[in-house]
């Protein structure tokens, strides 16, 4: 579009008033770097720690496995994977790692990859002996308890046995029979031989599948087996999955050899761990002292292993962030190196990007250092482009202003050198919040929060918090603002949680009389002066509080929304004047002005001459009858005189200006579009391939059409828009007067149904329950749900009803190199 | 106290605050002009508010009608 040339080119404003801060971004110009390719690394860390300088992607058509320093990026990608394993390994050993870099020594990054390497294989390896060691431990600590408990098995059947034994020995010697000793010699002769056939198997089963173990086997076996389990006190660790399981000690005592099998291949069905048993006492004694003896050696050799892998890790530690940031620093070197171009000499670099005019002697003295430090020949080339294509916008914004900067941008980044909308949010946002929120008990409650916040804000800022805390942190100057102001209307709306305060003087009405009889019908009367400051105290509580506060804060509202808006449309011509657009100026600006205010500034205008006057006239059918019947006589709505001829006069301005916005600008644009190409047709004769060349890289303006039909609906629907939204935003500006109504409604209510209710009952419990109630609902109702309701009304004021006056915000955010913000996006 | 008087007030304190402004962090005219322009801001809209809600109550049409119970 041929309305906004010469974008580059800095306009001297020395006239009416001098450039202000945060006013309009910074002046960028798009700038040629040709670097010689031994001093390119050291180049783009110096740019990096500066921080000023966008880089442009002059390979954007290559893959990243084409780009020159892919291999430089792999290698940056392995040691980061290192890294992270160091990091894990210290989380999981719970060995902290300082935030800050301990030394500031410049490591070798080479010297750093080996160093690396050395540092995992090291720690892989302590690792898995340390694996081993433990699941042997865990081995030997179960074969114990097989050994205590099956040694109990033993030790009861053995007595048992013995008992039995007793018993029969002492029945032979009662029978004492002749034929008997023969049986008895069957029987001594065959139990030898049933004895050395029975076998045993002794081991560990998760207590779970006790129960499945013990029928399975019973099955398998036929019945032919003798199962003893005992349960475990403790949960044991179990030597292959390493958890901590239930289990029982069992002892399965078979006859056979196909049983054995059965039951060897059932017990690692079931992952029973079997350990060896001998049923001889003083061999189970000496397995015992062995294997505690094991267990402690082992158990020794851990505590080492382990005390070596800390040591390690704690090494680590002390220089884990400075190698973490070098990492990142040379991934992101590497990145953007990838950017630039080659030169067909492969001796040097081409970069280009965008850089703030007011950076130029910062970039060049850092291009100058880094020759100077590489020890190269030849200097860095620095050369400012001309073009046309569109910058991207930078506000330089500090702790304070970014949080508004940031809320602004929310919407849409701003076109490259337009008006900001951010240096009146700073005062307008918080402002209309407090007029929604207005109480001061509850602005000071959020006044104390935020000032906590901003006194700790440096032990914060270091901190990693949660989500929600990090986006309080972020908008505590914002909070901050929006609870001073809501201090400011609480005083104004008077009320503190809901209860209002004479402070300002005395009241202006009193009773009729001394007896005050009239004061439930008739009301009181004005005596005095009006309230000197504020909503006079008398009106809480009484019967015509919402009508009086109702037409109050609507009237207030319009009044404060029309202002706004009005203040959008100077901001419009601000930016009309600063791109010389006097066509923006003349046929956008003016009708617009006069459209909004013959309407709705005439009805401001009206609104404070009744209250001026006291007069009892309707301004609804002022206002409607003015359109519906503007020559009818006024009668008891009059308000001023020659009030009649004045309306008749803002409508027909305001008419006017509808087609006044509406076709001249198309028109004249076309007119100026003709002539520019009128001018156009005679160079291209003389000089085509010159100026084919001039355009081939940028943008250029001179081959776009202009479609005249796709201008005027642009306009049109430009038009519309406004004259619709002149209505309607201003009746959106009602919100205030709603979100106000809303929250000392509810503030009333906890205050008269909750803490009133609470003390009228006398009693010390109740009362306390009822303050734990109030508080807790003024907190949480109140001070969290009515804050972020407010905050997001006010937020699309602003978005909507302010910005949509003049706000185009289709540039993009200027993105320079630099590691500080490396930083922030890694988190 | 008058609203002539009161208006004469918030210009008085805005002009004060301004120039506390300016000799406390003066950073050259450009940062200047904003906090300028952020001062005269909160002014106004502190002084309309005021002033909006001065007027409503200097003729009123209607009168606090206390409520049974007072």
């Amino acid at each position: 579009m041929g309305d906004y040339r010469g974008l580059n080119v800095r306009r001297d404003r020395g006239g009416c008033c001098p450039p202000m801060d945060l006013m309009r971004s910074e002046a960028m110009q798009l700038v040629r770097i040709i670097v010689p390719v031994e001093s390119a690394h050291l180049t783009l860390s110096y740019l990096g720690d500066l921080g000023l300088f966008q880089f442009k992607d002059l390979n954007a058509d290559k893959s990243p496995f084409q780009r020159t320093y892919a291999n430089q990026i792999k290698r940056c990608g392995e040691m980061a994977r290192k890294l992270r394993l160091f990091r894990e390994q210290m989380a999981k050993a719970g060995i902290a790692h300082s935030e800050m870099a301990m030394t500031q020594t410049r490591i070798d990054f080479d010297e750093m990859e080996i160093k690396l390497g050395e540092l995992e294989a090291e720690l892989i390896e302590v690792n898995s002996n340390n694996e081993k060691l433990q699941r042997s431990y865990n081995e030997l600590l179960e074969y114990m308890l097989v050994l205590k408990k099956a040694g109990e098995f033993f030790y009861s059947a053995q007595s048992s046995a013995t008992a039995q034994h007793r018993e029969i020995e002492a029945r032979q010697i009662g029978d004492g029979s002749i034929d008997s000793p023969l049986l008895l010699e069957q029987e001594m002769l065959t139990d030898p031989s049933k004895q050395v056939k029975l076998g045993f198997v002794s081991g560990l089963v998760p207590k779970e599948k006790a129960m499945a173990f013990e029928r399975i086997l019973f099955r398998a076996t036929r019945g032919n087996m003798y199962l003893r389990q005992a349960a475990v006190d403790d949960p044991v660790i179990d030597p292959i999955s390493g958890e901590k399981i239930a289990k029982n000690v069992f002892v399965v005592f078979y006859s056979g050899e196909r049983a054995k099998t059965k039951i060897l291949k059932i017990c690692e069905a079931f992952g029973a761990n079997r350990y060896p048993f001998t049923d001889d006492i003083g061999k189970q004694m000496q397995m015992i002292s062995e294997v505690s003896g094991k267990i402690t050696e082992l158990k020794t050799t851990i505590d080492l292993g382990m005390l070596h892998r800390d040591n390690i890790l704690k090494n680590i530690s002390y220089q884990f962030e400075q190698w973490n940031n070098l990492v990142r620093t040379e991934k992101a070197i590497y990145h953007t190196l990838n950017m630039l171009s080659l030169d067909v000499t492969k001796k040097c670099l081409v970069a280009e990007g965008w850089s703030p005019v007011f950076a130029t002697s910062q970039i060049q003295d850092a291009l100058q250092r880094a020759t100077y430090d590489s020890n190269s020949q030849v200097g860095s080339i620095f050369q400012v482009l001309h073009t046309k294509e569109s910058p991207p916008t930078y506000f330089q914004t500090n702790k304070f202003t970014s949080a508004f900067q940031e809320i602004v941008d929310a919407y849409g980044i701003a076109k490259y050198q337009e008006a900001n909308p951010g240096v009146y949010t700073i005062i307008t946002f918080p402002f209309l919040f407090a007029v929604m929120f207005g109480d001061w008990g509850h602005g000071m409650c959020l006044l104390l929060a935020t000032l906590m916040l901003i006194f700790r804000e440096k032990k914060l800022s270091s901190q990693k918090l949660g989500d929600i805390m990090e986006m309080m942190f972020g908008g505590r100057y914002v909070i901050m603002m929006m609870a001073l102001f809501s201090i400011y209307t609480g005083l104004i709306y008077n009320e503190f949680f809901s209860v209002p305060f004479e402070m300002f003087g005395r009241s202006a009405y009193a009773c009729r009389d001394p007896s005050c009889r009239d004061a439930t019908t008739d009301g009181l009367v004005k005596v005095r002066e009006a309230y000197p400051f504020g909503v006079d105290p008398k009106w809480h509580g009484s019967r015509t509080e919402l009508p009086f506060l109702n037409s109050l804060k609507m009237k207030m509202s319009i009044l404060l929304g029309v202002a706004q808006m009005n203040l959008g449309i100077i901001l419009s011509y601000f930016n009309a004047k600063f791109f010389s657009n006097s066509l923006n100026t003349w046929y956008q600006f003016i009708p617009q002005l006069i459209f909004l205010n013959s309407l709705f500034g005439y009805l401001s205008l009206l609104i404070i001459v009744k209250w001026c006057t006291g007069s009892q006239a309707d301004l609804y059918h002022v206002m409607i009858y003015m359109f519906l019947s503007p020559t009818d006589d006024l009668g008891e709505n009059q308000l001023f005189p020659g009030q009649k001829t004045l309306q008749l006069v803002l409508l027909l301005l305001a008419l006017i200006s509808v087609p006044w916005m509406l076709f001249p600008k198309p028109i004249l644009l076309r007119k100026q579009h003709n002539e520019r190409h009128q001018g156009q047709s005679y160079t291209v004769i003389h000089n085509t391939e010159e100026s084919l060349e001039i355009e081939e890289d940028h943008d250029s303006h001179d081959h776009e059409e202009f479609e005249f039909s796709e201008v005027f609906v642009h306009q049109l629907i430009h038009t519309i828009e406004f004259v619709l939204g002149a209505v309607s935003n201003t009746a959106s500006y009602l919100r205030l007067w709603a979100l106000s109504l809303a929250h000392s409604e509810l503030s009333s209510v906890f205050y008269e149904k909750v803490l009133l209710l609470a003390w009228g009952f006398n009693n010390i419990a109740i009362l306390i329950i009822g303050i734990v109630v109030f508080v807790c609902a003024t907190i949480g109702v109140l001070l969290v749900m009515e804050t972020l309701s407010a905050f997001l009304h006010a937020l699309r004021l602003h978005w909507v009803e302010f910005q949509n006056k003049f706000y185009e915000g289709d540039g993009y955010k200027f993105a320079p190199f630099s590691f500080a913000l490396l930083a922030d996006e890694e988190d | 106290m008058g609203f002539l008087m009161t208006t004469i007030i918030f210009f008085v304190v805005g002009v004060v605050a301004s120039v506390s402004v300016r000799l406390c962090c003066n950073r050259g005219p450009s940062t200047n002009l904003f906090h300028l322009t952020l001062i005269i801001t909160a002014t106004v809209c502190s002084w309309m508010m005021w002033a909006i809600v001065y007027l409503a109550q200097l003729k009123p049409l209607i009168v606090p009608i206390l409520s049974e119970g007072e």
